[in-house]
């Protein structure tokens, strides 16, 4: 399975004209510190609204994982997919698809890099990889 | 204990139970068709008539196809109370929590609780209706999550359950041991789908769903209804059936962060709404004799029979493992056969297994002790959870 298709609405154009760019964006609390997710509208540490958007180094490590099995159809192996969870070196959290990935080797631990994949007529969309 | 600000003789029972047909896949009907049927079974058997029944609460599943019309349907006038309610898994625990409310605060006598799904068709099979998320038009933030493949419940649940294999051990066996003690309940009750016996062995052979996640880690998928009449204990003196007393409840939204240090997989809502319906009630766990526990998948019971306190954190599996929620177990739980192997009606499924085995009415698989009984309701993937503490007694 590769990604699906995302269209961007108004909340989103900033975070995925960067993708396009090859750029993984997320929030900073411009009065803690504190990094969130992309998405976030107010400081999950300090409450405040003053978040402006900056770049992720793009690395982190695999906080949750599971193999996506398709149905097995005239005999031949089901698709498997690697999903999870990735928690960014900044902290945020980002559900996401691995790319290039054993589906057997793919564990809680392991430390994973962005990349992007942007189907046809859909926004580019962060995936990880080892 | 009474609930706080309870009208004298007001204290909320539960006083009726309608179960449509689901010991098969029952097809032809629409949500609010079988949601009309499950009221209209409620009402008969408190031994009330439609009309007499004050408030609806309606809450609608998979196919989101039941609503306040339904009142329309069943010609219900001058209610006192008509909302429909939607904290997904943890509805059925809130529907009651509401009615029970506004029973205690003389707001309406009686009240019809309701949940109604249809999201089967005809040799389509339950990814066709329930799970399906491919197709779906995906758009901004949200979007990314269910086109990177994790819009389907299993694929919620198998990340969750992913998480707290790897900080506790859990093993995809102590999964099983869910699967097998819940076949067990449900070969004793007429009223389950899944009535054949199931090994381990059996669950370790059944096809992967989303890894960790075998088929028999899933829920079924269900059609039908199950409506509860929620009224107080004064009035259901003169009803049919024994009351089924609504002693306490809470419900936890946790709101997980996504970011670090979240607790997403590794404790639910019951850590905290199963000690505050508990404080209500007046009651501690060691006085629980039946558990039922909302699965919607094998690692549910895990995690919410670990928050509950019934084993430690994190011994959930090796708990189940030994035996101890099956038939003859410490811990009677889902002793209906849950919505593993029984039906899925969402929290109508604890629910209504808790008020018949409070009722004493379980037959072969009734529980000899039964004066306490716990319900667990959980909803999303594990964002929303609801208990309750009900009694065949009152404990004030
Ligand atoms: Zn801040």
């Amino acid at each position: 399975m590769s990604v699906g298709i995302v269209l961007r609405d108004a909340q989103s154009a900033d975070f995925f004209d960067a993708t396009a760019a090859g750029r993984l964006l997320v929030k900073r609390c411009q009065n803690c510190g504190h990094v969130s997710q992309a998405s976030t509208e107010m400081c999950p540490q300090c409450a405040s609204v003053d978040l402006t958007f900056a770049d992720s180094a793009g690395e982190g490590v695999i906080v949750a994982c599971g193999v996506v099995n398709g149905r097995s159809k005239d005999g031949t192996p089901p698709s498997r997919t690697v999903v999870g969870i990735v928690e960014l070196d900044e902290g945020p959290w980002i559900y996401t698809q691995f790319v290039d990935i054993d589906p057997d080797a793919a564990k809680i631990g392991l430390r994973v890099r962005v990349a992007f994949e942007q189907p046809e007529g859909g926004e580019a969309i962060p995936v990880f990889t080892i | 204990m009474s609930v706080p600000g309870t009208v004298p003789g007001r204290q909320p029972v539960i006083a009726g139970l309608g179960i449509t047909d689901m010991s098969k896949r029952v097809y032809g009907k629409s949500a609010s068709q079988f949601a009309a049927d499950a009221v209209r079974l409620a009402a008969a058997d408190a031994g009330l008539a439609v009309s007499e029944i004050g408030g609806l609460l309606t809450n609608a599943g998979i196919s989101r196809a039941l609503g306040m019309s339904l009142a329309t349907d069943l010609q219900m006038r001058d209610l006192r109370m008509l909302s429909e309610i939607q904290s997904y898994g943890a509805s059925a625990g809130a529907m009651i929590q509401y009615a029970s409310m506004a029973v205690a605060a003389g707001m309406v006598d009686s009240v019809a609780c309701v949940f109604g799904d249809a999201p089967l068709e005809p040799n389509l099979g339950a990814g066709s209706g329930a799970y399906g998320g491919a197709g779906r038009q995906s758009v901004g933030y949200s979007g990314i999550q269910s086109a990177s493949g994790i819009g389907s419940a299993p694929t919620g649940y198998a990340l969750a359950a992913s998480r707290h294999m790897d900080r506790f051990g859990t093993t995809t066996e102590q999964f099983g041991a869910v699967a097998v003690s819940s076949r067990e309940w449900a070969m004793k009750n007429p009223l389950a789908q899944m009535r054949d016996p199931l090994t381990l062995a059996d669950h370790q052979a059944s096809r992967m769903i989303t890894e960790p996640f075998h088929l028999f880690d899933c829920c079924l998928v269900s059609n039908g209804a199950i409506a509860v009449i929620v009224t107080s204990a004064d009035r259901a003196q003169s009803l049919r059936q024994p009351p089924v007393h609504v002693l306490g409840w809470g419900q936890t939204h946790p709101g997980y962060p996504l970011e670090r240090g979240s607790e997403f997989g590794i404790v639910s809502g019951a850590a905290i709404s199963g000690p505050e319906a508990m404080k209500m009630a007046g009651i501690s766990l060691s006085d629980v004799d039946v558990a039922e526990i909302y699965d919607c998948f094998t690692f549910t019971t895990i995690i919410s029979l670990e928050d509950y306190g019934f084993c430690e954190k994190g011994e959930g599996g090796a708990f189940v493992a030994s035996g101890a929620i099956g038939p003859g177990g410490d811990c009677p739980t889902n002793t209906g056969g849950g919505q593993l192997s029984s039906y899925y009606m969402w929290g109508m499924t604890p629910l209504s297994e808790a008020v018949i085995q409070a009722r004493g009415q379980g037959g072969e698989r009734q529980v000899p002790k039964h004066d306490v009984v716990l319900v667990s309701g959980n909803g999303g993937i594990l964002q929303h959870h609801s208990t309750l503490i009900l009694s065949p007694h009152d404990h004030s």
